[in-house]
């Protein structure tokens, strides 16, 4: 059972803030892991569409997809609505400072906001129904039910991979009839997608300008500074969101964007394994249908990003080999899933994926600069200076 | 004391007690209650007991109840006139006087500043008023109490504050047969730690927060395995 395992605020005192310091200093964190090194990331699917639970060490994340019929507003009359609604109610601690949970949330959501709605990761426009008078709304409830630091990349990750798993009721309007159809009659039609966004999340601190991934509360709390990356998984920039004091230089971001492109790319791949074998489940009838409280239980089935990319790290090495067989083997199995008379969607959903992903090793971080050599590195410094401080000048607009 | 594991729930009537109560004195702790004649549970847990008749319940508690004479440790959250405000994890934030402290006078202040930590005393706890804390015994001495510096400091279950400070508790003679190190147990479920070495504290602070979970058994595993950590 899930529960606030924290319940009161690590991090809020000098010997904490001094310690975490040191130890940073020397590269050493609490858990034993490398600076480096995330948290291992589970995926719990639930019996409905949509419903995802995603834990990240202690820190969990449910997120829950629902669809609506509505009107469009009269800006964009052939667009379907996404909103995102966050909830931090779940995390109460007893010693804290409203203030600093009211800012926490308002954080979460213009992230979320940035990475989903303003990047426009999800086709709007497939969700038109009758132009000015019928679209859907797609709305994302985020519920954290437990905070250990890191809350973004868990939201991120609960909401792609809730609206990946979400399908909604086929319609049809004629002769200005609305009809929707039940899921006996006509099968459900998953989101479109333009491109899947995913965030990571470092910490610097003013004794080691390394940067710290994926950090706990105690580690997020003590920190100087917080960076938040969203890359998709062709390793595009969609968010970045940077603050604190740390004067943070272009060569750490760049050190941060690179690392962070790469674990968003075999996140968001993660997420479609983890949906595959999700669906297959769902066909043999081997998944056990759980409820609400099911979702939360630690005896609920879950799906780790350290078991299901095991074998993937070596795949990403002959990549271009491996490109063609992932392509051919891929659509397979949906399409047997998805008979039916949607079939034509479904697959356009499919000519979709593969093209794009022919195209990775193209733009494989082309646009990441590579790593300075040590021998620029001294000249590079002396005219450093009025670089950082119009870094600070950045920062202070965002 | 007794380590039956007779588990009650809130509003069970305890008749072992009553009992007992008929032939001799007994104290009723934590978790019990008497209602005229009968002994009732108000809280979920083992039932213990220690000789000669004390009863009490050691129930599953985050939230720390101030009581007179607990040690704790509290965390400075500011000034407030001639008292400092401090937070022990109760419902309400305790006050220290500034004139509480070792040696200190109307001239010569402690000087402390939010975010530190002090091990102190609970002189005053009411259900109506703040709790007091002191950080001197009545002779006017510090003792261990005062400002902690250096070292690591978390937060904890109260079980676990309670748990290590048992008196037959091998916990903490097991660590230090690993390392040596120094140690601060609030019963409001704070530790703060301290050993040589930033890795020694590291370990330790892990270590202790792994025992909350084990039994008396497998603590000693635990210190073996920091043993082993530590030596790598």
């Amino acid at each position: 059972m899930f529960m606030n395992t924290g319940f009161f605020e690590p991090g809020k005192t000098k010997t904490e803030r001094k310690f975490i310091q040191q130890a940073v200093k020397q590269s050493q964190r609490l858990d034993g892991r490398k600076s480096g090194e995330s948290r291992d990331v589970q995926l719990t699917f639930g019996g409905e569409y949509g419903s995802v639970v995603v834990s990240l060490g202690d820190t969990k994340v449910m997120a829950q997809v629902t669809c609506d019929m509505g009107t469009p507003t009269t800006s964009r009359p052939n667009e379907g609505k996404l909103q995102l609604y966050v909830t931090l109610a779940g995390v109460s601690y007893l010693d804290s400072v409203q203030k600093t949970h009211d800012k926490r949330s308002l954080t979460l959501n213009s992230l979320l906001e940035r990475t989903f709605r303003t990047s426009r990761c999800v086709d709007l426009e497939s969700l038109c129904v009758a132009s000015e008078l019928h679209v859907w709304c797609i709305r994302v409830d985020v519920n954290v039910l437990n905070h250990d630091g890191n809350l973004y990349d868990a939201s991120t990750v609960a909401v792609l991979a809730a609206l990946m798993h979400f399908r909604r009721p086929d319609v049809t309007f004629t002769d200005g009839e609305l009809r929707t159809y039940t899921e006996k009659e006509r099968d459900m039609i998953p989101l479109l997608f333009l491109h899947y966004p995913v965030s990571v999340t470092y910490c610097i601190y003013t004794s080691n300008f390394q940067p710290f991934v994926d950090p706990t509360l105690l580690e997020e709390n003590t920190a100087d500074s917080t960076i938040i990356l969203s890359f998709n998984s062709y390793q595009e920039l969609c968010t970045l969101n940077a603050g604190g004091t740390v004067p943070t230089d272009v060569r750490t971001i760049m050190q941060c964007a690179r690392s962070a492109a790469n674990r968003c790319k075999a996140m968001v791949t993660f997420v479609r394994k983890a949906l595959d074998q999700d669906e297959q489940q769902c066909l043999e009838g081997t998944k056990k249908n759980t409820g609400m409280l099911g979702l939360m239980e630690n005896s609920s089935q879950k799906l780790s990003f350290k078991t299901l990319m095991k074998g993937d790290q070596k795949q990403q090495q002959y990549k271009t080999e491996d490109m063609d067989l992932e392509v051919e083997a891929k659509p397979n199995p949906k399409l047997e899933a998805d008979e039916g008379e949607n079939a034509d969607n479904v697959e356009n959903v499919e000519s979709d994926q593969p093209a794009q992903e022919e195209e990775l090793p193209m733009d494989d971080s082309g646009w990441l600069p590579q790593e300075p050599e040590p021998t620029i590195d001294p000249t590079k410094q002396s005219p450093g200076k009025p670089k950082r401080k119009r870094n600070k000048g950045n920062k202070k607009k965002q | 004391m007794d380590s039956s594991n007779a588990i009650v729930m809130p509003g069970e009537r305890i008749t072992i007690i009553e009992e007992v109560a008929k032939e001799k004195r007994v104290i009723l702790g934590p978790g019990l209650r008497r209602l005229d004649d009968t002994v009732v549970a108000s809280k979920a847990g083992p039932l213990r007991h220690k000789e000669p008749g004390t009863y009490w319940i050691d129930n599953y508690q985050r939230r720390y109840v101030p009581a007179r004479g607990d040690l704790v440790l509290g965390i400075i959250k500011g000034k407030a006139g001639d008292q400092y405000r401090v937070d022990i994890g109760s419902a309400d934030i305790a006050s220290i006087s500034y004139l509480a402290f070792e040696a200190a006078t109307k001239k010569n202040r402690p000087d402390l500043n939010p975010g530190d930590i002090i091990y102190a005393r609970v002189l005053n706890a009411s259900a109506d008023i703040e709790p007091e804390l002191v950080c001197v015994n009545s002779n006017g001495k510090r003792g261990k109490l005062g400002l902690l510096a250096d070292g690591f400091f978390f937060k904890c279950t109260l079980n676990l504050g309670r748990l290590l400070l048992r008196e037959n508790c091998p916990a903490l003679a097991a660590l230090t047969r690993e390392l040596p190190y120094e140690i601060a147990i609030g019963v409001n479920g704070r530790i703060w730690v301290k050993a040589n070495s930033l890795r020694e504290t590291m370990a330790l602070s892990n270590a202790i927060l792994t025992m909350e979970q084990a039994g008396y058994t497998e603590i000693d595993k635990i210190c073996d395995s920091l043993g082993d950590v530590l030596q790598a």
